[in-house]
């Protein structure tokens, strides 16, 4: 169904071909996934086979890329609309209509079908994906995951044998994210269309994919089934990599698979020594008791008491909903109790003046290019100096020390996600915040950048920061965090250490947790250490 | 850059048919000779015929200017331009007469091209209007007028950096103030607030003229001084920023981006 | 019959019916000065308006072009009573105190209030106001949003345009209300111009950003998908540039007293129209467009605009038959009633009943929930 023939592509103005040399075929009824770090040429490969690239973006290419044996060099991606349907991470970005019906129907006018081939389809679609309910609603109205569906109704409708995907679920919560993975499941096995996705979060997806595609960044593409690709890949799930620790082969790519092999593990474990989680927390750094937050009729938060204190990394997770937006803003002051209190050392966060805030408690956003306004790198840097009050070149050096190798012109725009971030992070620093807080800072990141924001969370509360994290990533949780706070409905329903909260609730649990449970084991490298550990011998 | 929207012949032969059209449709009170059909001195309705072809030569112009030749990036970012204008007027007090998105307008015309600022400046006004739900006979005459503001900016001299703000900021006023200057004589002969500020019927050119003048001092004068600060300042404030950022945006968007297959 | 047909099967009217029908109300409200129809034609507008308006947010602009009406009539009473040395009459009402102006200029300042002046300009005003409320009532019934689909194949980018402009200006609201609250976690205040051109930035930015994802999801979805022929194109293109050859002699004609009538207006008028017809004709069929859904054209469409047309008629048959009747005497006499001219505003108030109402949004099942029996309606 998709075949590329030694391609090699170039873009304009690069001086490597981002993809070299690459021999590629998935055939038909598949779903391949497609894994890599960001900037390694995913996006170039899965736009191949849509034609955007090179007709929408420029560039060189060099071989054959057909799909349903048309080939892109002689077919725009216009014209292979009807065979290909391509959907992005905003699903708001690509809407062209203002409700959910129009959008169905869109793509069917451009190909001009007769009006009752479009009534036809839009219905069923709207039972396919569950729509049927949200027919005449405004997009804006929907939830990211109702988006998302829409989105996907939206290049179903002209019948296209290829579906081509793009990191669907980075911008959704984790209950969002399993609606549409189901809804691509279900296309796969009842429609059987070619699925090529693109994910990060590997952990929601490698047990629905029939082959790997892994892109490592030099060129190169390698093709084969998840067993295969997964076992020497360096981007892996955390059950893949307990398999690698472990030393089960074939490897598991479910949660399932690796509980049938796990009881000699767990065997294996009993004598070996637990992780030290005791960690040195110092003062408390902020304090919140009985606070309520109520917006007009609805209560977002009711009688939240809780303390924060330096050198100790708490998660707070919970629904979208739940209050945890909530919690963060009233901890930054941006909105005021309606009764209780909240105090950031010592003081109301609310009655602070905005230069003095920053000395007290810093906020990075859910979208950390809110933060910047700025054209470059410098300059960004620059302006924080100057609202910080610290001497020129302090954020400077933060950025350089978290994300090296970023010259002053870049535009901030132009950083990947993961750099944004830290650019973002070093701003918020630049005053040295006792009290730092991050909104769901690893939607969008990629292994590499996560790994990286772990070790500068860690560095952190090394220097006597005190961190909060809103989250939905238990992954990260697990390997970060030392206590977890559990919002739901606006009140507090578990507050303890990482490993309490987390190994005993399935919602929460890290992949690790859920296959060695009871035992509290939360990270492969934890295990790995303890397996390390208990083979040295006497 | 290449233009987005190319000025072929057609279409500038339709521009250029709108601007005379549009001149005697504003400026008639001041050169039609007593006798002729336009003189109301004898039946006061023929004037509206304007009224009625404006809006279907604003439709032709725009049909010659973007028919068939806009791809998807160039609609794009035409609606994208045309949103951030119509959010301006949408919040902005625009029933004062002030109007924001006149910046936005320019500053599209100057890095685009002058087709796309006259499409623009229609498509802004059109959507502006429909986002406050005040669809009127005026609306044509408004796209049209708007449409000029974008495709003059489109005119302008070259240059770069702070003289090109500059320059950028002294049409904006200009702008501002001629726009409420044209936009009132459509309706003057009809106005008949008094006779000493009314058209005069067969009268001579200076006395209309006085007359008109008049008229605008004393109705339109403070709003549209207003309109035309606020256009320049907020093209001096902003205008540098905003343009580095439509060319970067040009640039990342590859419009003239070719594809080579080996 | 087929359902469409009927005016009390719910579904939204073809928005071109109502706006004909506004035309066609405010040409009748254009006759004439005489408030006697002219109030009739308001009331005609407010009656429509309250009976078949739907629930949507457009639905409200009709109080805003009310309000804005009522202003225009104050605006015109102040201007002509304050400023206006003519249209005194001997009624004098009461005397402000007048400045003295520039005699070149003509006007003057204060002085005496008479009741002629007062209601001189309340006719004057009112007949704008009317015009005015007819647009406002055919904003709000007839959504020029839902105009947009029915955008000729000519102008089809430009309609597509002003769709993604409607569908993102809204989102670029929310964002820069994000991006404000953002700032302030900077230690910026966000006030002054500084405070506006940070705000802007991010926004504008990010706008620009996203025109090209929607660019690469509307290529991805087959826009333009369509070429032109170009023989075709050349034939519509010569008729495109006869009618602009039309508009030109037009204009000549209708500013020069030498040439006879028919090279005035009526030329202007033709070339316009061929070269509208140059322009469709000359993208109809190549498109490869078709329409989801479009409202049809059925028998409440008709009725709709006839009734519109029936009150143009009226008022143009009056000045016709009976000029004395559409004109005041003097602004103080009692006026007279043009039966006419009237009867015609009546008939404009048939939509009220003849045209099908909105259709409910609420779901089937909160339909059935309301209904008395659970029955489906």
């Amino acid at each position: 169904m998709i075949e590329l023939d030694g391609v090699t592509l170039t873009y304009d103005g690069a001086s490597a071909p981002v993809l070299r040399d690459v021999d590629l075929h998935v055939p038909e009824g598949e779903l391949a996934l497609v894994v890599g770090r960001t900037g390694s040429g995913k996006t170039s490969l899965l736009r191949l086979v849509n034609g955007l690239v090179p007709h929408f973006s420029g560039g060189r290419l060099r071989g054959r890329v057909r799909v349903d044996g048309r080939d892109t060099a002689v077919h725009r991606p216009r014209d292979l609309a009807d065979v290909v349907g391509l959907v992005g991470q905003d699903p708001l970005a690509g809407f062209v209509t203002d409700n959910v019906e129009d959008e169905l129907a869109y793509g069917m006018e451009s190909l001009g079908l007769p009006g009752d081939v479009m009534r036809k389809r839009v219905e069923e679609t709207l039972d396919l994906l569950g729509l049927a309910e949200l027919r005449g609603r405004p997009l804006t109205d929907l939830s990211g995951g109702q988006q998302q569906r829409v989105a996907i109704g939206a290049v179903l409708t002209t019948h296209p044998r290829v579906l081509v995907l793009d990191e669907p679920t980075s911008a959704l919560d984790p209950l969002a994210a399993e609606e549409v993975l189901a809804v691509l499941q279900r296309l796969v096995h009842d429609l059987g269309l070619t699925v090529l996705l693109a994910e990060h979060r590997l952990e929601r997806v490698a047990q629905y994919a029939d082959r790997v595609i892994l892109v490592p960044g030099d060129g190169s593409v390698v093709s084969g089934t998840p067993a295969e690709v997964l076992a020497t890949s360096p981007i892996a799930p955390p059950v893949v990599e307990l398999g690698r620790v472990a030393g089960w082969h074939p490897l598991p790519l479910t949660v399932r698979d690796a509980r049938r092999r796990a009881p000699a593990l767990r065997e294996r474990l009993t004598t070996a020594d637990l992780p030290d989680r005791r960690t040195t927390s110092g003062g408390v750094v902020a304090q919140t008791t009985d606070l309520t937050v109520t917006y007009g009729r609805v209560n977002a938060l009711r009688g939240v008491s809780t303390r924060l204190a330096r050198g100790e990394v708490v998660a707070l997770m919970g629904r979208n909903g739940a209050g945890k937006s909530t919690l963060l803003r009233a901890l930054v002051g941006m909105r005021r109790p309606t009764s209780g209190r909240v105090e950031v050392i010592g003081t109301a966060p609310a009655d602070l003046r905005a230069g003095d805030l920053l000395r007290h408690v810093g906020l990075v956003p859910q979208v950390p290019g809110d933060l910047l306004y700025t054209s470059s790198v410098g300059d960004e840097c620059a302006e924080a100096d100057r609202d910080a009050q610290v001497p020129a070149g302090t954020t400077r050096a933060l950025f350089d020390r978290l994300s090296p190798g970023v010259p002053d012109e870049r535009h901030p725009r132009d950083l990947s996600e993961g750099q944004r971030l830290t650019l973002a992070l070093a701003v918020v620093l630049a005053a040295r915040p006792p009290l730092v807080l991050l909104d769901e800072p690893t939607r969008g990141l990629d292994y590499t950048a996560k790994h990286r924001l772990v070790e500068i969370l860690r560095d952190l509360v090394a220097e006597g920061h005190g961190v909060l994290l809103a989250t939905h990533d238990v992954e990260l949780v697990a390997e970060v965090a030392t206590r977890v706070l559990v919002i739901a409905d606006g009140e507090v329903v578990a507050d303890g250490p990482t490993v309490d909260v987390v190994v005993s609730s399935p919602a929460f649990a890290p992949q690790v947790a859920k296959v060695l449970a009871p035992a509290p084991w939360l990270t492969p490298t934890e295990v790995a250490v303890a397996l390390a550990g208990s083979e040295v011998p006497r | 850059m290449t233009p987005l929207v190319p000025l072929r012949l057609r279409s500038s032969l339709a521009l250029g048919a709108a601007f005379v059209v549009g001149i005697v449709a504003f400026g008639w009170p001041f050169v039609v000779q007593p006798g002729a059909a336009l003189d109301t001195s004898h039946s006061g309705d023929s004037p509206l015929v304007f009224v009625v072809v404006l809006p279907l030569l604003a439709a032709v112009v725009l049909s010659e200017l973007t028919s068939g030749s806009l791809d998807a990036k160039a609609v794009a970012m035409l609606g994208m331009l045309a949103a951030v204008g119509a959010a301006l007027r949408a919040l902005g007090p625009g029933t004062a007469g002030l109007e924001p998105s006149f910046a936005v307008i320019l500053l599209g015309g100057r890095v685009f091209g002058r087709g796309f600022g006259f499409v623009l400046g229609a498509v802004t006004l059109f959507a502006g209007a429909l986002l406050t739900g005040g669809v009127g006979p005026w609306l044509p005459f408004q796209m049209v007028a708007a449409g000029w503001v974008g495709f003059f900016a489109g005119c302008l001299p070259r240059g770069r950096g702070r003289l090109e703000v500059l320059v950028l900021a002294g049409y904006a006023f200009v702008v501002g103030l001629a726009y409420g200057l044209v936009m009132n004589l459509w309706f003057w002969p009809f106005a008949s607030y008094g006779p000493e500020v009314s058209y005069v019927a067969g009268g001579s050119l200076v006395t209309n003229l006085h007359h008109y003048l008049v008229f605008y001092v004393t109705t339109s004068l403070p709003w549209d001084l207003g309109r035309a600060v606020l256009s320049a300042v907020v093209v001096l404030v902003a205008g540098l920023p905003l343009l580095r950022a439509l060319r970067r945006a040009a640039r990342r968007a590859a419009f003239d981006a070719t594809a080579v297959f080996e | 019959m087929r359902p469409q047909h009927f005016p009390h099967h719910p579904r939204h009217l073809h928005p071109g019916a109502w706006w004909l029908w506004a035309v066609g109300l405010a040409a009748a409200a254009g006759r004439t000065q005489n408030p006697v129809p002219l109030l009739l034609a308001l009331a005609v507008t407010g009656f429509v308006v309250g009976a078949r308006r739907s629930t949507a947010p457009w639905a409200r602009s009709y109080t805003a072009f009310l309000r804005l009406a009522l202003l225009l009539i104050a605006v015109r009473v102040l201007f002509q009573v304050l400023l206006s040395a003519s249209a005194e009459g001997p009624t004098v009402l009461f005397t402000l105190p007048s400045l003295a102006l520039p005699a070149t200029s003509g006007l003057k300042l204060g002085g005496a209030v008479t009741l002629e002046a007062l209601l001189q300009a309340t006719y004057e005003g009112l007949q704008l106001a009317v015009i005015l409320c007819c647009v406002g009532a055919a904003n709000a019934l007839g959504s020029a949003r839902r105009l947009l689909r029915y955008v000729p194949a000519a102008l089809y980018e430009i309609g597509v345009a002003c769709v993604i402009a409607l569908t993102f200006a809204p989102q670029l609201v929310t964002d820069a209300a994000r991006v404000r609250q953002a700032h302030r976690l900077r230690g910026h205040r966000g006030r002054g111009l500084r405070g506006l051109r940070r705000l802007a930035m991010p926004v504008v930015e990010g706008a620009l950003e996203r025109s090209v994802e929607l660019a690469a999801a509307m290529d991805s979805r087959g826009y333009g998908r369509t070429t032109g022929d170009p023989l075709t194109r050349r034939r519509t293109g010569l008729l495109v540039l006869a009618g602009l050859l039309g508009l030109c002699v037009g204009v000549y004609g209708l500013l020069d007293v030498t040439t006879s009538a028919w090279l005035g207006a009526p030329m202007l008028l033709l070339g316009a129209l061929v070269a509208v017809t140059g322009v469709v004709a000359g993208r109809r069929g190549h498109t490869g467009r078709s329409r989801y859904r479009p409202d049809p054209w059925a028998l409440p469409e008709w009725a709709v605009t006839l009734s519109g047309v029936a009150a143009a008629a009226g008022a143009a048959l009056d000045a016709h038959l009976h000029p004395a009747l559409l004109v005041l005497a003097s602004p103080t006499a009692v006026p007279p009633v043009p039966l006419l001219a009237c009867a015609g505003i009546l008939l404009a108030a048939l939509p009220a009943v003849l045209a099908p109402p909105p259709p409910d949004s609420a779901t089937p099942a909160a339909r059935d929930a309301a209904s008395p029996l659970g029955v489906a309606a």
